[in-house]
């Protein structure tokens, strides 16, 4: 398990997670993600492209997450390879109805910083 | 092992979340040795992954002190099919019982809990539950056709 970010420009973070998004990838990761979502850049991209389990406690997550970014004002969307579980997951819930998703870089980008 | 057409096997983890892994390692590959799609797989781990979940967090103190017990059957005939049942000490849930979860229209509206039994829901073409003896007996489990 594994969380990482890169800052691209002043506007953009790009938060990149890897590993299982289930209980206990959740609770090695979830503080550290609160904590760079927190940074006053306008767009977040999260990259779960690497995550290869997204279960509900990890979807949690997001949603604090990105609710934390749209309450300062800013935009999170989520990076995700097309026909995955994680897309599985996000679509069961119903969360990319709410937290957009792409499988493009280009369009998480563009679409975070608009 | 019952035979060809059937297979079953138990496990157990303590009332933890460190040990939710071993449960879907034993899952995992126990259905790639008796070769469950993929893509059942999958579901059936997430809703392993939830229910566990749920009597670890939900349970309270009888399912924290006692063992949880895991049932996988995998059967071929004369429908292709794989069903887990979980067995806890923890308050009785019926999950039945509980109403389908409202979508919400925005992210601010959004509250993040419940979104577990959702996803057993969704995942699972069939969802039994009883209490019996003190125990919780959630079954729940996916279908395929026979290539």
């Amino acid at each position: 398990m594994s969380i990482s970010h890169e800052d691209v420009g002043g506007n953009l973070r790009r938060i990149t997670i890897s590993g299982r998004l289930d209980m206990e990838g959740t609770d090695s990761v979830g503080a550290k993600l609160v904590e760079l979502v927190a940074a006053p850049t306008k767009g977040v991209v999260v990259d779960l492209s690497g995550v290869r389990f997204l279960a509900s406690i990890g979807i949690r997550a997001l949603i604090q997450s990105a609710k934390a970014v749209e309450k300062r004002g800013g935009k999170m969307v989520l990076l995700v390879s097309q026909g995955s579980q994680v897309v599985m997951s996000l679509e069961a819930t119903g969360i990319d109805q709410l937290i957009p998703i792409f499988t493009s870089d280009r369009d998480a980008e563009r679409a975070a910083l608009a | 092992m019952v035979g060809t057409d059937q297979f079953s096997d138990e496990f157990a983890i303590a009332a933890s979340g460190a040990e939710v892994r071993r449960a879907a390692e034993w899952l995992v590959a126990n259905c790639r040795q008796h070769d469950v799609p993929q893509a059942q797989m999958d579901r059936l781990e997430l809703c392993l992954h939830e229910a566990l979940a749920n009597v670890i967090t939900h349970g309270g103190e009888n399912a924290a002190a006692a063992p949880i017990r895991m049932r996988l059957e995998v059967t071929r005939d004369p429908q292709c099919s794989a069903c887990v049942t979980v067995i806890d000490a923890g308050e009785a849930f019926d999950p039945s019982s509980v109403p389908e979860r409202i979508s919400p229209a925005t992210l601010a509206e959004t509250e993040p809990g419940g979104l577990g039994l959702v996803m057993i829901r969704r995942f699972s073409d069939r969802l039994d539950y009883r209490h019996e003896d003190g125990y919780n007996h959630l079954t729940f489990g996916v279908r395929w056709s026979a290539s």
